[in-house]
């Protein structure tokens, strides 16, 4: 048995949230020097482990030890001290300093409050300078492309020292010649004394530059095991699905087949020349992991974005702007309930009526009565959780929430109802009540586009499912007893 | 589970925040005034207490549109220069062509109607150039209509130049400002102001644009996907709040017989403070305007109070800037504790 | 986008950049010479205040430059605030309230040096007085540096007696001569003491700006709060700093327009915060915050100088309120133009 030598080590971690266990029991090591790859679906659990590395959360409970010792961060600047910097999805850099004011933010050297150019500057641009000799020092930091601005907050890290960098998806919004130079940089960095934690859902990456990778699968751990063991692509796969019995799907009785739906050579600045159609009553999924475009390509049909493209609906094309997009009949179900589909400082009554308050009104003035009826009618039918109307609603749980996001969108009564990731963060009841309730609109004759990224609901209630890969639509094909899960995990993650 | 009890009219339940804070801020205006009573001299008479109510119309109907726009989450410093704006051009424009040789005594000649509304389409555009620039080019709206004030009592300062006009008017120029409940003192600015008033808190209550208001406030983000055009309703408020200053300005013109340009200085800091002391949040999404007149009571009291007591005029600011930090201060307390 | 498009659209991005930034360092040095080239061409003879002479004559640049010193201390560190994303409505009624302590002093026989601490002491205090409402009881900046303006508005104006329109001299109680020496009197170039101790504290602020870390922690927090929390900066902290030194800059601009005037007005502020916007905004500070200069901003503050001197004289002063409000709103469309295309992250 070879001695090894473990950066990390987690024992029977667990991290417990009201209602879901996100994190279940898992233990396994990280080795120094290495470049160990993360990966599992969403909700598998890998963004609750980094957080907790990261201290954005505590653990309920088990063990971490880095460097040998017990290792329970309050913050992310604490983690950062004791040898864990992450790179994260949205950039933490300040773009109107340069580039070597980012690199020595919060650590500067300065003699009576002047800042002073020492050693460790220079240190740091010589460390800058290995890694991309392109990137000047006093360039600001807005006029770097977002690969490059990865790039300094890599620097920064391995400036600081860290003994381990985690990745958190870096190359979702960098092209093909930046990924490699990337690849480069992080190999480099594991020649270097750094372990390399890296979170990707493209497989090809893992092959790529992986020496070990992890498989996590609803909330447990699978594996831990070196790339070179591992055959191929659908073997991880296999481990990234697992034995997860699809229910079965019921196939449509009756096609309907009026198009409802065209959208014709969209793109933008995320999305890139997607065509597709959908047909009265149709229940589509278009599944992608992060960074594949649903969200964008979501909020193009809602008029919310712009676009190059035409979008016609129920025969005539769509003119920007969700108002119109809701005239028309078409809702959306946006991705952040908190930020995006509610009004959290309004109760539940304040909340639901909003996208159609003519029809609790008359002559423009509200009818209480009305408002409370119908308010009364979605907590009924959606069983909201709550003893009153009034309940404010950044007080309900998740679940809850999203019920009232889904029943302002139901009021609206419109023809075609979009839900972007309508089952993030929400425990299992909720969501198979949100199934229902999905399933039934469309036996009423709705068209339902569901964009996720859970295979498991894509699989099943869809009828057609649709593939996003990068901006791209990759494939598409009907639902049905033939669909086969790890084909389309495996075009999901960049294969062909 | 709700039960079907629920269906039934809600009497005594679970009253809103903004209920809740507009019968705080009453209650503060009762101790206020009880106050004011055992410290003034001759405070408690009826007299007194009716003007305290007619003193100050001009900036209660001032205060509704800021109310309404500061529950977007937006300013409007802009109307105490529209008032001048409007007053003066309601003069300019019916005073007799070439009647005189001194400048400030000619005008267009057109008749007051005419004149009236003209000066109104100005006040409008005042609105308009204000929308323009925060719901368009996204300004912070404080610069906006700092600067926009400046323009508008600018125009009333240079058509003045630098004084006043009240000169060669038709006749039914005074009419508007002096006409009245015969018999009382009730004129025709109190009645418009309750009016204005009533209208306005039914709007804020039962009406759906009311509710896209606040929808805007609370979250500008989920508004616009939830369909509502939050340019359009910005507009739409900063050209009423414009129009509201012109009626104010048309009015006051017409009591005084004369266009001043320095008329309603200080004024949008006034609806600012009624507007505060109301209980509107700049956070947005919070607020009513029967706070904002129960603000107005209380500004009412204390200003008084301050000249019942002999305290030079000049004691208004700080008693105002205490008030309104008080104010603040004491509507958190008291939110905070009812959210527990 | 395939990959090669998307270089080229960075690419693109990076050049365009640079273009734009060129424009943006150096436009206000052009609309500067321009107003400055406007103005002497006009025929200002009768005017006393340009020394009955040309706009570009010395009596007239140190006419100029003396009323400027109040504009240039303030504007400089209303800048730095404006960079971390704060702003101070006060800052007119703080000149007048320490215009008028500072008078009142010296009208009571308290020497130069002792008025002048004590002036700057005062204006410490309400500069902290503001950070404490914004950051501690976190009242929004808008809000809370308006109604500190009415009370530092009315506190002048309680000091200065009923009857008195300002803090001055009297045929029993003289205010003494010697008052002027600091914010009147020729001391070097025609120009006087106070103008050159603005000097002094404009390339103490330039120097903070670009040279110290206060300056950095301004702009990081102003351009990515969470980032530099992140880093470990305390924004509380810094902004309280921010808005004593707002204070303190009052505080001399006060004492100097005192000095110059012989008296204490105390509404010798008023306008003052909306000059320093102007100033500001044309320097092309982002009200979001992150970016700004002070050395822009004073060349911001000098053309407005020039442009209210210059007026005052060609135009009737009843034209003075439309003009500053024109420029107003002019400055906020090019500070518009001028701030749109920066990368917000």
């Amino acid at each position: 048995m070879e001695t090894k030598d473990n950066v990390l080590e987690i024992r029977n971690l667990v991290k417990d949230f009201p209602g879901v266990r996100a994190v279940d029991n898992i233990s396994f090591d990280i080795q120094r020097n290495t470049i160990h790859c993360l990966v599992g679906e969403n909700g598998a659990g890998k963004s609750t482990l980094i957080k907790i590395l990261t201290g954005a959360y505590m653990r309920t409970s088990g063990s971490i030890l880095l460097n040998g010792e017990e290792f329970i961060p309050r913050n992310t600047r604490e983690a950062k001290q004791k040898g864990i910097s992450t790179l994260f999805q949205e950039l933490n850099v300040v773009d109107q300093l340069t580039v070597e004011e980012n690199l020595t933010l919060g650590i500067e050297d300065t003699t009576f409050g002047f800042l002073r150019k020492t050693d460790k500057i220079n240190k740091m641009i010589k460390v800058l300078n290995s890694i991309e000799p392109s990137i000047k020092p006093k360039q600001l930091v807005s006029s770097l492309s977002v690969a490059k601005k990865q790039i300094v907050e890599i620097a920064k890290a391995v400036a600081a020292e860290s003994d381990i960098i985690i990745m958190d998806e870096p190359t979702a919004a960098i092209s093909e010649s930046e990924i490699a130079r990337l690849f480069t940089i992080i190999k480099s960095l594991r020649d270097n004394n750094v372990t390399v934690i890296y979170i990707s859902h493209r497989l090809d990456e893992i092959f790529e530059i992986g020496d070990y990778v992890t498989v996590m699968r609803d909330g447990k751990h699978i594996d831990t095991k070196p790339v070179a063991q591992i055959q191929d692509r659908s073997e991880l796969i296999k481990m990234m699905i697992g034995k997860t019995v699809f229910e079965q799907y019921t196939p449509r009785e009756s096609d309907c087949p009026d198009t409802i739906l065209q959208v014709s050579h969209l793109s933008n600045h995320r999305l890139n020349d997607i065509s597709f159609d959908v047909h009265t009553g149709e229940i589509v999924g278009f599944y992608g992991l992060v960074g594949a475009g649903k969200t964008e390509l979501a909020r193009a049909i809602y008029g919310a974005d712009e676009y190059e493209g035409e979008i016609v609906f129920k025969g005539k094309k769509l003119t920007s702007g969700p108002e119109h997009a809701i005239a028309a009949g078409i809702t959306l179900v946006p991705e952040e309930r908190r930020s995006q589909g509610l009004f959290t400082i309004l109760t539940i009554r304040g909340n639901i009526p909003v996208m159609n308050l003519s029809k609790i009104s008359r002559n423009g003035i509200i009818n209480d009565a009305m408002e409370r009826n119908v308010t009364l009618d979605y907590v009924d039918k959606l069983k909201i959780a709550t003893n009153s109307i009034e309940k404010e609603a950044a007080k309900l749980s998740g679940g809850n929430q999203q019920k009232v996001v889904l029943s302002k969108c139901l009021f609206a009564d419109a023809d075609l109802l979009m839900l972007d990731e309508p089952t993030r963060g929400i425990d299992v009841g909720a969501k198979s009540e949100i199934y229902s309730i999905i399933r039934h609109l469309s036996k009423e004759g709705k068209t339902i586009i569901i964009f996720s990224s859970e295979l498991p609901e894509v699989m099943n209630i869809c009828d057609s499912i649709y593939l996003l890969y990068d901006g791209k639509l990759k494939y598409t094909q009907r639902n049905g007893c033939e669909v086969d899960s790890e084909k389309i995990l495996h075009i999901v993650t960049g294969g062909d | 589970m709700l039960s079907k009890q629920e269906r039934k009219p809600i009497l005594g339940g679970r009253l809103s925040d903004e209920s809740f804070i507009t019968l705080f801020m009453l209650g503060v205006l009762v101790i206020v005034f009880s106050l004011a009573c055992l410290v003034v001299p001759n405070f408690f008479t009826i007299q007194n207490i009716i003007n305290l109510i007619t003193n100050n119309w001009f900036v209660i109907i001032l205060g509704i549109g800021v109310t309404f726009l500061l529950i977007t989450g937006n300013f409007d410093m802009s109307v105490g220069g529209t008032i001048a704006l409007t007053g003066v051009l309601s003069v300019y424009f019916c005073q007799g062509v070439n009647v005189s040789r001194n400048v400030l005594a000619n005008g267009l000649g057109l008749p007051y109607v005419v004149a009236v509304c003209l000066a109104l389409l100005c006040a409008m555009g005042v609105g308009g150039l204000n929308a323009f620039f925060v719901a368009r080019l996204k300004v912070p709206s404080i610069i906006v209509t700092l600067g926009t004030m400046m323009l508008a009592r600018g125009i009333a300062q240079v058509i003045t130049q630098g004084a006043q006009r009240n000169t060669s008017l038709p006749p039914e120029f005074g009419f508007l400002g002096s006409v009245g409940i015969p018999g009382t003192t009730i004129r025709l600015s109190l009645m418009v102001m309750i009016a204005l008033i009533i209208l306005s808190f039914l709007f804020e209550k039962k009406t759906v644009n009311a509710r896209r208001i606040y929808l805007i406030g609370a979250n500008p983000v989920a508004a616009r996907l939830s369909g509502i055009n939050v340019a359009k309703y910005l507009t739409w408020l900063y050209v009423l709040s414009a129009l509201l200053a012109g009626i104010t300005g048309i009015l006051l013109a017409s009591e005084f017989k004369a266009g001043v340009s320095s008329r309603a200085t200080g004024y949008e800091f006034d609806a600012l403070v009624i507007a505060l002391l109301g209980g509107v949040s700049i956070a947005g999404g919070f607020g009513s305007v029967l706070g904002m007149f129960v603000g107005a009571l209380i500004l009412s009291v204390v200003t008084s109070a301050a000249t019942g007591l002999l305290l030079s005029p000049d004691w208004q600011y700080i008693l105002k800037a205490v008030v309104t930090f008080i104010a603040i201060l004491a509507q958190r307390f008291a939110l905070d504790k009812r959210r527990g | 986008m395939t990959n090669a498009t998307k270089e080229i659209f960075q690419m693109k991005t990076e050049r365009s950049e640079t273009i734009r930034s060129y424009i943006k360092r150096y436009y206000i040095y052009l609309v500067l010479v321009l107003i400055v080239y406007t103005f002497s061409m006009m025929k200002l003879d009768e005017v006393e205040f340009f020394g009955r002479g040309h706009f570009l004559s010395p009596d007239s640049v140190i006419n100029i430059l003396r009323s400027a010193v109040p504009i240039l201390t303030i504007s400089g560190a209303f800048t730095l605030l404006m960079i971390s994303g704060y702003i101070d409505l006060s800052v007119g009624s703080a000149l007048s309230l320490n215009a008028v302590v500072f008078s009142w002093l010296i009208l009571n026989g308290v020497s130069f040096l002792p008025s002048f601490v004590i002036t700057v002491i005062l204006g410490c205090v309400l500069g902290l007085f503001n950070g404490y409402l914004v950051m501690i009881l976190r009242i929004t900046p808008v809000i809370a540096t308006l109604v500190t303006l009415s009370l530092y508005k009315g506190l002048a104006l309680l000091i200065v007696p009923d009857g008195l329109s300002a803090i001055k001299g009297s045929a029993e109680v003289p205010m003494p001569g010697w008052i002027n020496d600091y914010g009147r009197k020729d001391v070097l170039l025609g120009l006087p003491a106070a103008f050159w101790f603005t000097v002094f504290i404009i390339l103490v602020l330039v120097i903070i700006q670009r040279k110290t870390i206060l300056g950095k922690y301004t702009a990081a927090i102003g351009g990515n709060r969470l980032a530099a929390e992140l880093s470990g900066i305390s924004p509380v902290k810094i902004v309280l700093i921010l808005y004593t030194l707002v204070g303190i800059a009052a505080a001399l601009a006060g004492i100097a327009r005192a000095s110059y005037m012989s008296l204490g007005d105390p509404l010798s502020g008023d306008g003052m915060e909306t000059a320093c916007i102007i100033a500001v905004l044309l320097g092309g500070t982002a009200f979001s915050g992150g970016e700004g200069s002070v050395a822009k901003t004073m060349v911001g503050a000098i053309i407005i100088v020039c442009v209210t001197t210059g007026l005052m004289t060609v135009i009737p002063a009843y034209w003075q309120t439309l003009a500053m409000g024109s420029v107003l709103l002019i400055a906020v469309v090019i500070n518009h133009l001028l701030v749109k295309g920066s990368t917000k992250g």
